[in-house]
């Protein structure tokens, strides 16, 4: 069975453009949560999300998500020091939901105003998920296998996962996997609308949570064969060393009340690692602070990994729900919680909900030396994926 | 507002925003359980009922705070029509 | 990895000229007929689905909270898991592919905001916005409750996802696959595709295939409708929406591979009358095979849509077993033997080869 490693690192998240501003926010347990500006907001409780800050580079003929996603990459693949030949060979999967939908609802609404704005073939070109993947692909010169997948908030996630299979299948030696989501109307409009969301920054895993916050971003991880690793010497983060997908198959919106799909999707990524429930020292959370989703989610982890020991936090306290690319900051978050041996914080989490049996790492992140770690993410529609990470020293 | 000309507000409501079958909902009899689960209810879920929810506050102008628990008002549209009324005040 | 065999054990196709399972699509291609085309919006005349043919296929009470492309999905989906037998509790995953997702709830939901504020959203109109809806919705009417993947891409979406469903019981992580793609007809999407110089004889529908492990399916008495002995998706160097040059295959030589190196009786290729991306798959097609066999597509036929590509490996199968290739043109089919290559190529340089032959 070849074994994977994650060898490169892109990000830009609320905190910025690039992994180091974003590990700094994390570490520092800094919220990014605030007043919109890319969206109107009038008319709705919540007028809060995470948006990335400042100019976000690329061209503008470009969407937002485009060059969120292309930052990302960049940067994920400078950090593996993959050549223009070894990117021809490399495979690109991508996790995607919204796709071009800001420039295109901006066509849309100037359209309904009796407008008729230029560029929109290319908006509407941008529109479809799928885009993205072309974009990267066509833009960085990726030319192994290349697919999108949309599974709602855990895109990101199933991308680092179909990556995973595509080199432990032996269809590829190197891979690049991510997931991106630019702040949309739509997406906003939608989560109110069906009272989600906190008017206040979220509060995950705090016995008074009211709710999600959005935001935005892009994260791509390079993954390549441990062999492959060694024999250029490059340096390895982590190892990515099982995943589980299952899906609930109970209602379009609400997570299954036993999360039994939630502790299948668990149990699978500890099965196909080999490792044991103990073994697991950190809990990405998926975490979004819903009342439904917390206190399902900390039974579901209470009956795989018993209560108590185990770390577990929610970064979604610190950049809201990314949405599609949340699987992949996730990922990139929990990678560095091995290599830095810190584990970020709930940053907002003030009184804890009793109901939850664990230590949700308020406020302050916490020295630990963590061998495995698990991320989390739990999509609409329920479509769970638990990835497994694997200290690179083991 | 009468009860009975809320619960024919309802019954639009019940067509126009979550696709019920006209005939269909003029058959609905105010004691007709919502809930699903409940026998010879119209089977309505969660998201059925923050449909409802959002519909009634714009047609009625009423405000539905989501910390109140206001499921048992939700029983029927006899239930529901009260409720509305009562939180709709003096003509 | 493990390599296990991987059998079609059921089909279900819902189209403006197909409704059933394998008989039915049997039936149609023995001799095909085009599908009629009507005007969509301001967009060019395509293969719109009869209203009366979903009413049939879904339960009112259900259909309620159901949108239309979500309808199809599921309707098709049924069809397969019925003709196949399989038991989705012994664990049944689920791969749907799509071009266009759910665009008519993406608009009505932005026209309900447009129309009358935050009072205009429609709580049951958002999950449709979002992709994975047509899978949500297919997982919870069939119990699939494995892996529950979406994939977007233009063109091939359909055959892209027997690929994938294919790669997931072959190297074993599920027994069973049902996998299929979905779109349907919209009049803003039909301008947009214009807009952007796709001219393509669009359609809608769905077409699904349960995929199981040979082993698995004979055991249980299945019957097995053919083998996909080979597949793969590369991608060729091409601007997003554009059309490339170059013309090697590596997924037609990679799907070649993993079926024993067979050399393809017959092609049914994706081509449905865009004539720039037409040529390039020829040409892709060449490149790869030297003498091109006979080849079928389609797709003037039946109108492109995410489902063709499915439908394609079921005729495929269809073709193995009974030695005919259909006449896009509707003459007399050919006579043809040996395995088949199920072949797509789409703007921007999506490309899977698949190798089917009679079980």
């Amino acid at each position: 069975m070849r074994r994977v490693v994650v060898t490169g690192l892109g990000a830009v998240t609320p905190f910025g453009a690039g992994i180091k501003p974003y590990w700094a926010g994390l570490a520092g347990g800094a919220c990014a949560i605030r007043p919109l500006t890319l969206i109107d907001a009038g008319g709705f409780r919540c007028r809060i999300a995470a948006e990335v800050p400042g100019a976000t580079g690329g061209s503008p003929r470009r969407s937002r998500a485009d060059r969120l996603a292309l930052g990302a990459a960049l940067e994920a693949l400078e950090d593996a020091g993959l050549t223009a030949a070894d990117r021809a060979d490399t495979a690109l999967v991508t996790g995607a939901v919204g796709g071009g939908m800001l420039e295109a609802e901006a066509w849309y609404w100037a359209r309904a105003r009796g407008e008729r704005p230029p560029g929109w073939a290319a908006a509407l070109r941008a529109i479809l998920p799928g885009s993205h993947a072309e974009t990267l692909g066509h833009r960085l010169g990726l030319g192994g296998p290349r697919h999108t997948v949309v599974t709602a908030c855990s895109s990101g996630a199933v991308a680092l996962a179909e990556a995973a299979d595509l080199i432990a299948d032996g269809v590829v030696d190197v891979a690049l996997a991510g997931g991106v989501d630019a702040m949309t109307r739509m997406c906003f409009m939608g989560f109110n609308a069906l009272k989600l969301l906190d008017p206040e920054p979220c509060r995950p895993f705090d016995r008074d949570r009211r709710g999600m916050s959005i935001g935005e971003g892009a994260a791509f991880v390079v993954l390549e064969t441990a062999e492959r690793a060694r024999a250029r010497g490059v340096r390895v983060y982590a190892e990515l060393a099982g995943h589980g997908m299952t899906t609930d198959a109970f209602h379009v919106t609400a997570p299954e009340p036993e999360g039994d799909g939630m502790v299948r999707a668990m149990r699978a990524a500890l099965a196909a690692a080999g490792e044991s429930a103990a073994a697991v020292g950190y809990v990405n959370a998926h975490g979004t602070a819903t009342s439904q989703n917390d206190r399902i989610e900390a039974r579901a982890i209470a009956r795989v990994f018993g209560e108590g020991r185990l770390l577990v936090s929610s970064i979604k306290s610190m950049i809201g729900h990314t949405m599609a690319a949340a699987g992949g900051l996730e990922a990139v978050a929990t990678i560095l919680t091995l290599t830095e041996a810190l584990i970020p914080p709930t940053a907002t989490l003030v009184t804890p909900d009793p109901e939850v049996a664990f230590d949700c790492v308020p406020g302050v992140a916490r020295e630990a030396a963590v061998e495995c770690a698990i991320s989390n993410s739990f999509g609409f529609g329920g479509q769970n994926v638990t990835l497994l990470f694997r200290h690179a020293a083991s | 507002m009468e009860a009975k000309e809320v619960i024919d507000e309802l019954k639009t409501i019940l067509v126009a925003r979550l696709k019920f079958d006209p005939r269909r909902a003029a058959e609905v009899a105010e004691t007709t359980p919502l809930p699903k689960g409940v026998e010879g209810s119209i089977g309505l879920d969660s998201l059925d009922f923050i449909e409802l929810s959002i519909a009634i506050e714009e047609k009625f102008d009423v405000v539905m705070d989501e910390s109140e628990d206001l499921s048992a008002h939700f029983a029927s549209f006899d239930t529901l029509s009260r409720f509305i009324v009562g939180r709709r005040g003096p003509a | 990895m493990d390599r296990r065999a991987v059998v079609v054990t059921g089909v279900g196709v819902v189209n403006s000229v197909v409704v059933g399972a394998s008989p039915a699509l049997g039936t149609w291609l023995a001799q095909p007929r085009a599908a009629a085309r009507v005007a969509v919006g301001h967009g060019r005349p395509a293969a719109r689905l009869p209203e009366a043919t979903l009413a049939g296929l879904v339960d009112p009470a259900e259909g309620r909270r159901l949108s239309r492309v979500c309808q199809l999905t599921i309707a098709a989906a049924r069809l397969a898991v019925a003709e196949s037998g399989v038991d989705p509790a012994c664990g049944l995953g689920l791969v749907v592919g799509t071009e266009l997702g759910d665009f008519t709830s993406t608009i009505a939901f932005a026209d309900g905001y447009l129309a009358r504020g935050a009072a205009g959203l429609s709580a049951l109109l958002f999950p449709n916005t979002v992709m994975n809806t047509m899978a949500a919705t297919t997982a919870i009417a069939v119990a699939a409750r494995e892996l529950a993947l979406t994939l977007n891409v233009p063109t091939v979406a359909g055959e892209l996802a027997v690929a994938r469903g294919f790669a997931a019981v072959a190297s074993g992580r599920v027994d069973a696959v049902l996998a299929g793609g979905v779109d349907e007809l919209d009049p803003l999407v039909a301008e947009m595709l214009d807009a952007l110089g796709d001219d393509a004889v669009r359609g809608e529908g769905a077409t699904f295939l349960v995929l199981e492990a040979e082993a698995v399916a004979r055991a249980r008495g299945a019957a097995v409708l053919g083998r996909i002995d080979g597949a793969a998706w590369r991608s060729l160097a091409a601007r997003p929406w554009g059309v490339g040059r170059r013309a090697e295959s590596r997924a037609i030589d990679e799907a070649r591979r993993r079926a024993g190196g067979r050399v393809p009786g017959f092609v049914y290729a994706s081509a449905s009358g865009d004539a720039e991306r037409d040529g390039w798959e020829s040409r892709v097609l060449a490149a790869a095979l030297g003498d091109v066999p006979p080849a079928a597509s389609l797709g003037a036929l039946l109108g492109q849509h995410g489902g063709l590509g499915a439908l394609r490996v079921a005729a495929a199968a269809w073709t193995a077993r009974s030695g005919l290739l259909p006449d896009d043109a509707g003459g007399p089919p050919a006579r043809v033997s040996g395995p088949g290559l199920v072949h797509g190529l789409a703007r921007g340089g999506g490309h899977v080869a698949l190798m089917v032959s009679a079980a």
